[in-house]
């Protein structure tokens, strides 16, 4: 045994291998990893679920102030983002072809296009916020007006806040661990494990916006 | 196990001293230097919510003001001392300490799966606790379940206390995903899952429900932010919001997280009883079974804590008769370890004798908690003395003594050293007899009818508060001299221990003490189970 | 059976208690078996002279596993059952139960009866009647205990609860709130009285109180509501100290506050201090120790406390007529002196039941029950014997010899109105309260 520390994870390999880890062969590795996102996406969804939950009980309690409180939203912005983020979520699912073909090329281009849609949909989402505020239906700015849509705008904010911030963590795993080493040509057959998992985690983004939009702008 | 499996170039050189500075440390990803790393912290927590339990026991030593003039300032203590023990002590508690150490160990690994990652949520967990360190200028006085309406209405620092138990919630949920992952993936060839350890089923069943229910909470806190910050009115009735809707979500974490709690320290005891018995942990199955079925079961029992707080009486009645469904895994689990000492060869090391403590107080704890989870009997029980009373037979006779056990147990493997028998022993003795001289007086203030959480009460309930007071300081000061021994021994002692002390057939006992920094020289490959005690024909161990 | 929960006050009681002393003693032999197993094994297989000898490599045993998991689940059954069977009494009031409405609030309990009668503190219901309660909170999650009923219900705002309850014997019992609310949390309790059918019904009808204070000038109205609201309490009117400031001569007094700062009694320092009491304590009084009158007084009683305190300029003597009449020398006639004393006792206008109750119950003074002949420490650390001089000394002077746990609450008011010989017939009752 050396003295020297070893680095958990070395990525200083020819280019398409995978990297060498400390402590485990690739194929465990793969595993590994796989198994340790399908966690972390289930922690996720039971994040959102505690929302869902607290949306049903408090839209039966005041069923007729949720359907008019969700008029208010602005359903073309709304599915706008839907198919923004649909498109997004296709590119994302062909860049994972893409990698595991060794064509880093296309995994930017598609992970670009992922990344892209992300941002409109964030524009898209600070227009509908600051229409909201504008008419005062928004935290901090409350015109007391629209006071009794409390309940239903509490928990569009929360929800679509956190979703957006969301979307913002996958964008930056897209770039980190997509297209930036793509841009190295470090992607193969052998070896795509970060642009399969980013893709995933974009997977989950979009599906939760897909559960969001119906219940927040369609049900009420 | 049958050969020895590390074979060590430099029997002097270990995880402990290959590397040295304390920038070694606070940057290390081996699991072995991150269990130290969290044991400091967790350890400094259990002492601040120490403190703040005899604070709050010397003012109950007497009705009327004794050292607290103002009830606010003991609302804070009593919150401070169940936020510190549970979000900031117990909780991470054998898992991010003992788990850290011996799961790869135990496997036949190198490393947990995701080594970087570990020592990441550490750091997440030092985040959440400095957040928490913010919020004690102005200290939380909700008590450490933060019930709406109060929590979102009160002036304290709410927000900043609930986030900091968001972030230590953070950690939670990716150490119990590492663990999740290491468990499935790194085992050693011919590690099955049934050749297993006890304690890693333990760690695997509490690993799965750190990862599912602690989000739940997560988010619920993240709402009480929101309420506050913005009015959200989710909870708030004078917003349109529903203050039970808080409980239940709450609930749907706080019960598991009892489980998360106890259940690593099932998994101690599971393997302490063998060793010191020199016999085959007895229903093996049955054990891995129960500590799943304790898991699972844990989810669905939630609204036992709400059977007073106006849920329906047919869910009263649904979550009465579950409850009963897990305590009869519990029980199937102690007749199980009590089976394992017969006919065996019995010693009384300090580890057994804390895992034959845990029998006794665990079935105080499961015996009262059947009473709770009988409806009428929870009406009278319901927010008095009895519920403390049990709650700390289970949390502080259950898990913490399952640390303090494990603690000692493994203290060889960890530091090379021999602690001092005499003065454990001492210690344990001190320990035991105060914790039941605090708690047994308060299951009589329960049946008296004395309410918890009461800065002030009727001089009638007086005697037994001074009890409980005097117990609280015996308990208070054997675990102080059971982790101040064993401290200083970690850093001054001088015996130097065997590899394997106890004779443990168990994996992480086959390579040296201190392991060295890959745990193994070479992957060992696992021909039978750790608890291969006694022979068939009863010849030799 | 094992009595452990006290004394069964409700019909139902008996179910809660049958299953709770099945559940202990099937607890106790099943710890005592246990860990008595455990400690024999322990002892008869212990290794001897520090050496292991040799061990079975018994892995299980099946047919116990199978029995020590059916056995227990039949036990769990059978206690499930027994204490669904006492909850399901305790949730199904009687149609014709009657209802009172009960409000929680920081730190309170209000009480309204369905011909309008309000009370707060203490809940007066009838012995041998159903009783539902309807219950709600006005700020936070309250909780609503009463131990000798085995009841209990949580109270939150926005929404009603319900508690029922039939009492099977009369006297005073203790109301807890067992749900954490604040500051004064431990100090929300209250008091259930039960009464005789009849003079329950006595105690309902009788509005006088309501219909006499809304007749008054508002300085008269002041001075009822000083002996009502207890006032007299904490706040005497001739200058002597108790625990709050005397309020002789205190419209328009100043002095310093307890944090240096400056104050004068005018109608809005009034006002706050009977709102927020904690706000501007004065220098030398306890910070917590007024309660706030949120919600108990109108408008219209605090300008009638103002008012009243502005007559307490020391020109005039100031006579407390009690808040109910003191029943007439006739009606006692014919009564042993014990009668009598109880009568004393329970008169509201004296306020003996204030603070003392006469089951057994500590309240803000000793119980009455069992207090005679009884040894008390007191504050100096020194013993006395309760006997007919030590309880004549602490009606006339109540913060001579105060017993040790208890604070210097009780007024000194009984000087001119208690003669020696209602204090001999208090004496003679408090006897009988074994």
């Amino acid at each position: 045994m050396s003295a020297v520390a070893h680095p958990i994870v070395d990525h200083n390999v020819p280019a398409g291998e995978p990297p060498h880890i400390h402590h485990m062969d690739p194929v465990t590795a793969y595993g590994a990893a796989k198994l340790g996102m399908w966690l972390f996406l289930a922690t996720e969804i039971l994040l959102f679920a505690v929302m869902f939950c607290s949306f049903a009980i408090m839209r039966y309690y005041h069923l007729a102030e949720f359907h008019d409180a969700s008029k208010h939203l602005n359903l073309w912005a709304g599915g706008f983002n839907t198919i923004v983020l649909l498109i997004s979520s296709f590119t994302a699912a062909v860049a994972v072809t893409k990698a595991q073909k060794g064509d880093n090329a296309g995994v930017v281009k598609n992970f670009a296009i992922s990344l892209f849609c992300g941002l409109i949909f964030l524009c898209v989402k600070g227009y509908e916020y600051s229409e909201k505020a504008h008419h005062g239906m928004f935290p901090f700015v409350w015109n007391s007006d629209f006071y009794h849509y409390k309940n239903f705008l509490g928990l569009y904010f929360c929800m679509s806040g956190l979703h957006a911030l969301h979307v913002i963590i996958g964008m930056a795993i897209l770039y980190w661990y997509g297209i930036r080493p793509a841009t190295k040509g470090r992607f193969s057959g052998k070896y795509y494990t970060p642009v399969e998992l980013g893709a995933l985690y974009w997977h989950l983004v979009d599906l939760i916006w897909i559960y969001l939009f119906p219940l927040l702008y369609l049900v009420g | 196990m049958a050969a020895h499996v590390s074979a060590a170039v430099n029997e002097e050189l270990n995880y402990l001293n290959w590397q040295k500075g304390i920038w070694s440390w606070l940057t290390s990803t081996d699991h072995k230097r991150i269990c130290f790393l969290y044991l400091f912290t967790i350890l400094l927590f259990f002492l601040a919510g120490g403190v703040a339990a005899l604070l709050v026991r010397t003012e109950l030593a007497f009705a009327g003001p004794t050292i607290i003039t103002d009830p606010h300032t003991y609302n804070v203590l009593f919150t401070m001392h169940g936020v510190f023990m549970i979000f900031l002590f117990v909780v991470p508690g054998i898992p991010a300490t003992l788990g850290n150490f011996l799961i790869p160990l135990m496997i036949g690994a190198k490393d947990v799966a995701f080594p970087r990652l570990n020592l990441f949520s550490y750091y997440v967990y030092v985040i959440g606790a400095l957040i928490g360190a913010i919020a004690m200028f102005n200290p939380v006085d909700t008590g450490w379940t933060f019930y709406a309406p109060y929590s979102t209405t009160t002036g304290t620092s709410v927000s900043l206390m609930v986030l900091a138990a968001f972030v230590l919630g953070f950690s939670s949920i990716l150490t119990g995903l590492n663990f999740i992952v290491t468990i499935h993936q790194l085992r050693a060839p011919g590690m099955t899952w049934m050749r297993l350890p006890v304690f890693i089923w333990a760690s695997y069943a509490t690993a799965v429900i750190q990862t599912v229910a602690t989000p739940v909470v997560g988010m619920t806190l993240l709402l009480i932010i929101a309420e506050r910050a913005f009015g959200a009115g989710i909870f708030d009735p004078s917003k349109g919001g529903d203050p039970v809707l808080m409980e239940h979500l709450f609930w749907f974490y706080s019960h598991p997280v009892v489980y998360i709690m106890v259940l690593p320290a099932f998994g101690v005891v599971g393997e302490i009883i063998p060793v010191f018995s020199r016999k085959p942990l007895f229903g093996y199955k049955m054990v891995v079974v129960s500590s799943m079925a304790i898991a699972a079961v844990g989810f669905i029992v939630w609204a036992h804590h709400m059977f007073v707080a106006g849920i329906s009486d047919f869910s009263a009645k649904f979550f009465s008769i579950v409850t009963f469904l897990v305590a009869i895994p519990t029980a199937i689990k102690v007749f199980n370890w009590v089976s394992t000492m017969y006919k065996g060869s019995i010693s009384f090391k300090t580890p057994m004798l804390y895992a034959m403590a845990f029998v006794f107080l665990f079935m105080v704890a499961g015996t009262t908690g059947i009473y709770l989870a009988m409806l009428g009997v929870d009406v009278y029980y319901h927010d008095t003395y009895f519920v403390v009373a049990h709650f700390h037979y289970t949390i502080q006779g259950g898990a913490v003594i399952g640390l303090i056990a494990a603690l000692h147990f493994w203290f060889p493997k960890m530091t090379g050293k021999m602690y001092n028998e005499t003065v454990s022993k001492f210690a344990f003795a001190a320990l035991f007899i105060g914790f039941n001289l605090t708690f047994i007086p308060q299951f009589i203030l329960g049946m008296d009818g004395m309410p918890r959480r009461y800065y002030d009460y009727p001089a009638q309930y007086q005697t037994l508060h001074t009890i409980s007071t005097i117990g609280a300081y015996l308990n208070g000061f054997g675990y102080t001299f059971a982790l101040v021994n064993l401290l200083w021994t970690a850093l001054f002692g001088k015996v130097k221990a065997p590899r394997n002390p106890y004779n443990s057939h168990s994996l992480e006992w086959q390579t040296q003490s201190p392991p060295i920094h890959e745990n193994f020289a070479e992957i060992p490959v696992v021909t039978e189970d750790p608890y291969s005690y006694g022979t068939p024909t009863g010849r030799g161990h | 059976m094992l009595g452990l929960l006290g004394q069964q006050g409700s019909d139902f009681a008996h179910k809660v208690d049958y299953a709770h002393d099945v559940v202990t003693i099937i607890s106790v032999i099943c710890t005592v078996a246990i860990v008595g197993v455990m400690i024999y094994f322990a002892v008869i297989y212990r290794q001897r002279d520090g050496k292991d000898h040799e061990t079975p490599r018994i892995e299980g045993n099946n047919t116990l596993e199978v029995i020590w998991t059916v056995f227990p689940t039949l036990v769990c059954i059978w206690v499930a059952w027994l204490g669904y069977d006492s909850f399901v009494d305790l949730r199904t009031p009687p149609a014709n139960a009657m209802e009172i409405n009960v409000t929680g609030r920081k730190w309170a309990w209000d009480f309204t009866y369905k011909n309008g009668k309000k009370t707060t503190g203490e809940l007066v219901v009838p012995v041998d009647e159903p009783v539902k309660l309807v219950m709600t909170a006005k700020d936070v999650l309250h909780s609503f205990f009463v131990p000798v009923m085995r009841t209990k219900a949580d109270v939150i705002p926005g929404r009603y609860t319900y508690e029922w309850f039939r009492p099977i014997q009369t006297g005073d019992f203790q109301v807890f709130c067992t749900e954490y609310c604040g500051n004064e949390h431990s100090r929300m309790m209250a008091r259930l009285k039960v009464l005789p059918k009849a003079e329950f019904e006595r105690w309902l009808a009788d509005d006088s109180q309501a219909r006499k204070l809304a007749s008054l000038k508002p300085s008269d109205r002041g001075k009822e509501l000083y002996v009502s609201k207890q006032c007299v309490t904490c706040h005497s009117l001739d200058g002597s100290q108790r625990v709050g400031p005397s309020w002789l001569k205190i419209f328009g007094k100043e002095g310093k506050l307890a944090d240096g700062s400056t104050y004068k009694v005018d109608e809005n320092y009034i006002r706050e201090s009977i709102l927020q009491p904690q706000a501007k304590v004065v220098q030398g009084y306890p910070a917590m120790g007024m309660p706030s009158y949120q919600g108990q007084l109108s408008d219209d009683d605090i300008t009638g406390l103002i008012e009243f305190m502005k007559t307490l300029d020391g020109t005039q003597k100031v006579e407390v007529a009690p808040a109910l009449p003191k029943k007439s020398a006739a009606s006692t006639a014919g009564m042993t002196p014990a009668e009598r004393g109880k009568a004393l006792v329970n008169d509201s206008g004296n306020l003996c039941a204030t603070c003392h109750s006469i089951d057994g119950s500590a309240m803000v003074g000793p119980s009455f029950k069992g207090l005679y002949g009884r040894k008390e420490k007191i504050s100096d650390g020194s013993e006395v014997t309760v006997d007919d001089a030590y309880i004549k000394e602490s009606i006339y002077k109540p913060a001579a010899k105060i017993v040790q746990g208890y604070g210097p609450v009780m007024p000194a008011m009984y000087e001119g109105k208690l003669s020696d010989q209602d204090v001999a017939d208090i004496i003679e009752y408090i006897k009988t309260l074994k």
